[in-house]
């Protein structure tokens, strides 16, 4: 027994080869460009890392990752699907956000940039990775440390400075709350090992003596990652940070917060259950208490009118998108609040699949839109109104065709990544059994009102792109790195919604989630 | 219940730490009363306050060189932080289980490596340059 469990500690570190490259490789950033300021090489270097680090993942997923219940319940870090797709979207993403960073980042901050990127898809491959309370806090914290830097980095006046330090202050606040949340969830287990605590919370007889305080933890949890989806009540930051900070900055903080956050969300409240824990009563996610589906479907509920309803009134086009960032945070939370009530059904519609499906979605066209603005920014004209789109339609065709794709994709018109993720999660919310039947015909059917308020914003944007006409036509310069990841983004948006992609990666988020069994050859060696 | 008798003499290392300590004090106390060179000045005469102003609002701007100084030590005290239990656990009978001390000794040496780099790079960044 106790040989097993050394081995399976001493075994973490072969998975962690990703991350540990990546780590690396920003050290060497970091040092390097103390000695040289060179926008292209830092960029290149870290580039050589990202890819690095998604072939040593590749490799590491072949290997047969020590299972079974000694395994997860010794380990600080555990290998499933979620944690392999995560990884694979962080990655993804990072290489996507190094390409648009690439010209908007000034060559004396290239590297300190690219620096804190690599750490931070590091940070989200670890969240996804983590089986202990404490791992996960560090991993969020990972993410959150080098976020400061690089909102600061690239501007200095007085909207990036404010951005910085209500981002920062907020950021630590939250944190907070979660370790609160995670103190309660200590002292109702006695464990801070993420598995063994989902084990004792899903019995039957469970440690569930006093309700109340699953109840406090549940909020505290809910409200300190709340603030990383932005979903309501948490969402303050968010229009004057996305505002104050560069397009890569808002970005970043658009995409890898949210898929660490809900990540983060689905490993604490086990709506993803390790190996041999059976959801208590047939409902995942409810072992702290039984009130969580409710809380999200109101926080869902909210998020998305406030959301929706609030972008309506922006004339900034950043904050536009910041609200929007936030409306679809109510989307996912739809996911969310009706994944208890779908686990473990392998066949029929998985609300959980459909959250990843929509990060997934969401990441591409957001990424892609806040690329727009950055490509057709000059350093002496930038992009902020949504006047400044005027006549796009005319003066840049392809890139006011690009911007409309991944506006039609926020709507959720079919032929985009953004009506597959709407879809799964309106069809998860509506194929949700039993007694609550009702209340998610309702949320599906809000989730649907608030699609058609969100389709006037964006056709709002484009109808300035194409009927109206500027004096003034904007006259971006080329830019190769910018324009690859715009084209990234374009393909994924288009291409997700089609079969061979939108197959595989339905099919890879159907297995992330999926409730694992226990081999049997590990079940002999537990006794 | 068999409890073991409170003996004074298992803490006399501390005892010794403390009469050392103790003596240091009192010899640079009086070393620097013997041999400093005096220049009364009224700024000299004024209680040190780590080079503030100690009268007045205490609610005024630092030179951000200060947090970085802090922020620099803080750096290494977390290391010994770190350190010290390694250092009694790592190769006692009881520690850290033989097929793990392969790993956390890299792990270790890792985590000293990844000080050093901060360290190169506050360097590198003019850090210690009190201009």
């Amino acid at each position: 027994m106790m040989e097993i469990l050394n081995n399976v500690l001493a075994d973490q570190f072969r998975y962690l080869l990703p991350e540990i490259i990546l780590v690396a490789a920003a050290c060497v950033v970091f040092l390097g460009g103390t000695w040289r300021a060179d926008r292209n090489l830092w960029g290149l270097f870290s580039l050589a890392g990202l890819v690095a680090a998604l072939a040593a993942l590749s490799l590491t997923s072949d290997w047969e990752a020590p299972g079974g219940m000694v395994a997860v319940f010794a380990a600080p870090l555990q290998w499933d699907g979620l944690t392999t797709l995560t990884r694979i979207m962080a990655l993804g993403g990072g290489v996507v956000l190094l390409l648009f960073a690439w010209k908007e980042v000034p060559d004396r901050q290239a590297a300190d940039h690219h620096a804190c990127l690599l750490i931070i898809v590091a940070g989200v491959g670890l969240v996804a990775a983590a089986n202990d309370l404490i791992t996960l806090f560090l991993a969020l914290e990972l993410i959150s440390i080098p976020t400061y830097v690089l909102l600061y980095l690239p501007k200095h006046d007085e909207a990036a400075q404010e951005a910085a330090l209500k981002y920062f202050l907020l950021s630590i606040f939250s944190s907070a709350l979660l370790l609160f949340g995670f103190s309660y969830l200590y002292g109702m287990t006695g464990t801070t090992n993420l598995s063994a605590i989902l084990h004792t919370l899903n019995q039957e007889t469970s440690a569930r003596d006093i309700p109340i305080l699953g109840q406090v933890a549940m909020i505290m949890i809910v409200a300190g990652l709340g603030f990383r989806i932005t979903a309501v009540p948490f969402h303050f930051y968010a229009p004057d940070v996305y505002q104050g900070t560069s397009n890569v900055g808002a970005a970043l903080l658009a995409f890898m917060p949210k898929v660490a956050g809900f990540v983060a969300l689905l490993r604490v409240f086990g709506f993803v259950l390790p190996d041999g824990v059976t959801p208590r009563g047939g409902l995942a996610g409810t072992g702290l208490s039984d009130q969580l589906p409710i809380l999200l479907w109101f926080l869902a509920a909210l998020t998305m009118f406030l959301g929706n309803l609030l972008a309506l009134l922006q004339d900034n086009i950043k904050r536009l998108l910041a609200y929007s960032s936030v409306a679809h945070a109510g989307y996912m939370l739809v996911a969310l609040a009706s994944t208890p009530f779908l686990y473990g059904d392998t066949s029929g519609p998985n609300a959980a699949s459909a959250l990843l499906y929509y990060l997934v979605a969401y990441g591409a066209m957001t990424i892609g839109a806040f690329c727009v603005l950055s490509y057709l920014s000059t350093p002496s004209r930038s992009v902020e109104s949504v006047d400044d789109l005027a006549g796009l339609g005319q003066s840049q065709p392809r890139v006011a065709l690009l911007m409309t794709i991944f506006l039609f994709s926020l709507i959720g018109i079919p032929l985009t990544a953004g009506f597959n993720g709407k879809f799964l999660v309106i069809f998860g919310a509506m194929a949700v059994p039993g007694e609550h039947t009702h209340l998610y015909v309702l949320l599906a059917v809000l989730a649907m009102v608030n699609a058609a308020i969100g389709g006037w914003y964006y056709l709002r944007l484009v109808a300035v792109m194409y009927l109206r006409t500027s004096h003034k036509p904007l006259q971006p310069e080329r830019h190769t790195p910018a324009l690859a990841t715009l084209l990234v983004c374009a393909i994924l948006t288009i291409g997700l919604s089609l079969p061979p992609a939108a197959n595989w990666l339905l099919e890879a988020t159907r297995n992330a989630v999926a409730p694992k069994s226990l081999p049997a050859r590990v079940v002999q060696s537990d006794r | 219940m068999n409890e073991p008798t409170f003996d004074l003499t298992t803490y006399y290392p501390i005892f010794l730490y403390l009469v050392v300590i103790l003596g240091f004090a009192a010899v640079a106390m009086v070393a620097v009363h013997l041999i400093g060179p005096r220049r009364r000045t009224a700024v000299k005469e004024m209680p040190y306050e780590s080079g503030m102003d100690p009268i007045g609002d205490a609610r005024q701007r630092f030179d951000v060189k200060f947090y970085l100084v802090a922020i620099m030590f803080l750096v290494f005290d977390v290391e010994l932080l770190f350190l010290y239990p390694w250092a009694v656990v790592a190769y006692q009978e009881g520690g850290i289980p033989l097929v793990l001390r392969g790993p956390v000794f890299w792990g270790v040496l890792a985590f000293l490596a990844m000080l050093l780099i901060a360290y190169i790079y506050d360097w590198r960044k003019g850090v210690f340059k009190w201009r």
